[in-house]
């Protein structure tokens, strides 16, 4: 009885793992292969999905358009779980068994970190949309070969210290969501404003999922601050915003905008939210390219595309790589594409906003591609500089004021 | 291919040996360890935490297994006594209390921000794939030192006492014995596995944060030794691979079916996971390599 329970188990896990061999073995040579790695589930389940289903449009698109460097996108996606280890064992079996030569699109710090020394092994790209400062620097990017498609943390900081300066504040305090999203952010700010000579008056990290945050927010009020920058999300900044009203100050709050959205407005009412300060990098809007972005995620989601940033720089991910490998020359390997990259993204050539486009103006010259999620330009550690908008709330409208450049 | 079966490999033994560890506890004596990650996460910051400040491997490995023991002795002075239910719940509060120290204590863990970096085993010796395979091999000696310490602890009197206080703890009060002082040494034992299967999770993964520590782990180890046999050591072993077949093997579905999208896969992944557990307690509670001759 038990043997013939273990041959059916046997061979029905022969019969799994059979068919994905031989595909394997027979696929064509002529396709590069690229590894969509998003948090499907988990925490970070609200954007992976979406991240996911631009990186095969845009592969879709890329390969209508004639394909890269001669050769066409072929797409295998898995789910991270927004776990490390989740993701370290999807990312081998990309590299291993899907032969990938790029992977897309890892969202948390803690899952990028986890499967960089992977791609660093196998000698592959990495394109990530994670905050952490280490992933600029080794061991993470010790080949530089992680790009990374979102404001590093430290630069949010940096936005928001700007914001506080030309606001007038004097006195801000931090309150943070305990994890390294949250505290990242306000970590920034802190040494930004030190940096300008500034002192933050209190730094509060507070646990999630609490009822009430009132202990927190007395701590913060009691430095007398005059203004608040959050690194919250929007159920923690909802009753925190509810418990201050109650006490009656009119300390001012600078908070991102994943958390000072129309649903916080909404929520509190226009009398709760006048006067918030909202902070947000801002995906590339008025651009050509976030208008193909826009059009192929209202397609696929039934949203607007400013619903999912992160799936604005998945887009930008496969568009960018196409191009380097266009820009490459037909079998360039990977090292030879990684070269290309900051050339085909970077400043001092003519500005395309689609693979078509760049495609046909590679034949003449250099391009510039800018980008859905911003223009992208990377530094010498594989980051972007997004512009920052600031918004303010304004009878229950959140109305943009000014850009930030940093 | 070679290199993703034996990252399976490495992460399917680390699950044995957990897995041995909450069957010397539930299957062999009853205790109902619903905190088993809880030992796990001691194991996994220890060596993480040590190695940061330079102490070598030989030395941190040891002292992992140790401080989760020293963690589970205190748990089980204070808890065993309760009713097996109510043991649950408090070791299922202590796995918690881990997870939050670790969230809290940045000055020691980190925080949110979580410890990478994290050196590998054998890192100055060997690279590549030679370093998987001593890591598998490592961990196949370590299950293999495991597994004939239960078959010793099984024929010995200490292993017919702690199977007894699993079957009546009445009876075996009434003989004159202390079957709390056999629970708790049980607890810290198997605490020791979960230590070590942890400090070979951190050097393994290299970068280690709080929220790898849920208690989801606990469950799926659960999973493993009810769908393996409880009680079992096959069944540890059986399981453990069931578990990781589940879980591993809906990717490859993916690639057999490509129509199914990943969202979804996540999802069939879960439920099929459900469906096989409730089969498994429906048609054979005993588990896979569970006999028919027990209850």
């Amino acid at each position: 009885m038990t043997l013939s329970r273990r041959q059916t188990l046997a061979a029905l896990a022969g019969s799994v793992l059979l068919p994905a061999l031989s595909r394997t073995a027979g696929a064509q040579t002529a396709a590069f292969r690229i590894g969509a790695l998003n948090p499907i589930t988990g925490a970070g389940a609200p954007y992976g999905s979406g991240m996911q289903k631009m990186i095969v449009a845009a592969a879709a698109m890329v390969n209508d358009a004639g394909g890269a460097g001669g050769r066409t996108l072929e797409v295998s996606s898995e789910d991270t779980q927004t776990q490390p280890q989740a993701a370290v064992l999807a990312a081998k079996k990309l590299i291993e068994v899907n032969k990938v030569q790029a992977i897309l699109g890892t969202w948390a710090s803690g899952v990028s970190l986890a499967v960089a020394p992977l791609t660093n092994d196998a000698g592959i790209l990495l394109m990530n949309t994670s905050g952490a400062p280490a992933l600029s620097v080794p061991p993470a990017n010790a080949k530089g070969l992680l790009y990374r498609f979102q404001a590093t943390n430290d630069r949010f900081g940096r936005a928001f210290a700007e914001v506080a300066t030309k606001q007038g504040f004097k006195r801000p305090a931090t309150m943070a969501f305990n994890n390294a999203s949250g505290i990242g952010n306000t970590e920034g700010f802190r040494k930004a404003w030190e940096a300008k000579g500034g002192k933050v008056v209190e730094n509060v990290v507070y646990e999630p999922n609490q009822p009430s945050y009132r202990a927190e927010l007395q701590k913060v009020l009691a430095a007398k601050p005059d203004v608040i920058v959050m690194g919250s999300y929007l159920a923690d900044t909802t009753i925190i915003l509810r418990e201050w009203f109650q006490t009656g100050e009119t300390t001012k709050f600078i908070i991102p905008a994943w958390a000072a959205n129309p649903d916080l407005v909404k929520a509190l009412g226009p009398e709760v939210t006048e006067g918030l300060i909202s902070v947000d990098s801002i995906s590339n809007e008025g651009s050509d390219a976030f208008k193909a972005f826009d059009a192929a995620y209202q397609k696929a989601m039934g949203q607007p595309g400013l619903s999912n940033v992160y799936a604005a720089m998945t887009w930008d991910m496969v568009v960018v790589l196409a191009l380097a490998m266009e820009a490459a020359g037909p079998n360039a390997d990977v090292a030879a594409i990684s070269a290309k990259l900051r050339e085909v993204a970077g400043p001092g050539g003519k500005a395309v906003s689609t693979f078509a486009e760049g495609k046909a103006a590679l034949k003449t010259g250099k391009i510039d591609y800018q980008g859905a999620s911003s223009i992208l330009d990377f530094d010498q550690y594989g980051d972007v500089t997004p512009d920052f908008s600031v918004s303010v709330v304004e009878k229950g409208k959140i109305e943009r004021k000014y850009i930030v450049k940093l | 291919m070679d290199a993703y079966l034996i990252a399976i490999a490495i992460i399917t033994a680390i699950y044995v040996l957990l897995a041995l560890g909450l069957n010397l506890q539930y299957g062999l004596t009853g205790i109902v360890n619903f905190g088993h990650v809880g030992f796990f996460c001691v194991g996994a910051y220890t060596t993480a935490i040590l190695s940061e400040h330079g102490v070598p491997l030989v030395v941190s490995f040891p002292l992992a297994a140790v401080l989760a023991m020293a963690f589970a002795w205190p748990l089980g002075l204070v808890s065993i006594r309760l009713r097996e239910d109510y043991f649950a719940i408090v070791s299922l509060g202590f796995s918690e209390v881990v997870r939050l120290v670790a969230t809290s204590e940045r000055w020691l863990t980190n925080g949110v921000q979580g410890i990478a970096g994290i050196p590998k085993l054998f890192a100055g010796w060997l690279t590549g794939p030679a370093q998987s395979y001593a890591v598998l091999g490592l961990l196949v000696a370590f299950n293999a030192l495991a597994i004939l310490a239960m078959l010793r602890i099984v024929r010995s009197p200490f292993g017919r006492m702690i199977e007894a206080i699993r079957d009546n703890e009445e009876a075996v009060k009434a003989l004159g014995k202390d079957p709390a002082g056999f629970k708790i040494q049980v607890l810290v034992l198997g605490a020791a596995l979960a230590g070590l299967a942890g400090a070979v999770y951190a050097h393994y993964i290299g970068y280690i944060s709080p929220e790898q520590f849920l208690p989801l782990i606990t469950f799926q180890i659960w999973m493993a030794i009810i769908m393996g046999g409880v009680g079992r050591i096959s069944g540890a072993l059986v399981g453990a691979g069931i578990l990781m077949l589940f879980l591993e093997g809906s990717r490859f579905l993916r690639d057999v079916m490509p129509f199914i999208s990943e969202v979804s896969m996540a999802s069939v992944r879960l439920g099929v996971v459900g469906l096989a557990l409730i089969l498994f307690t429906m048609y054979r509670p005993q588990g896979l390599m569970g006999d028919f001759t027990r209850k």
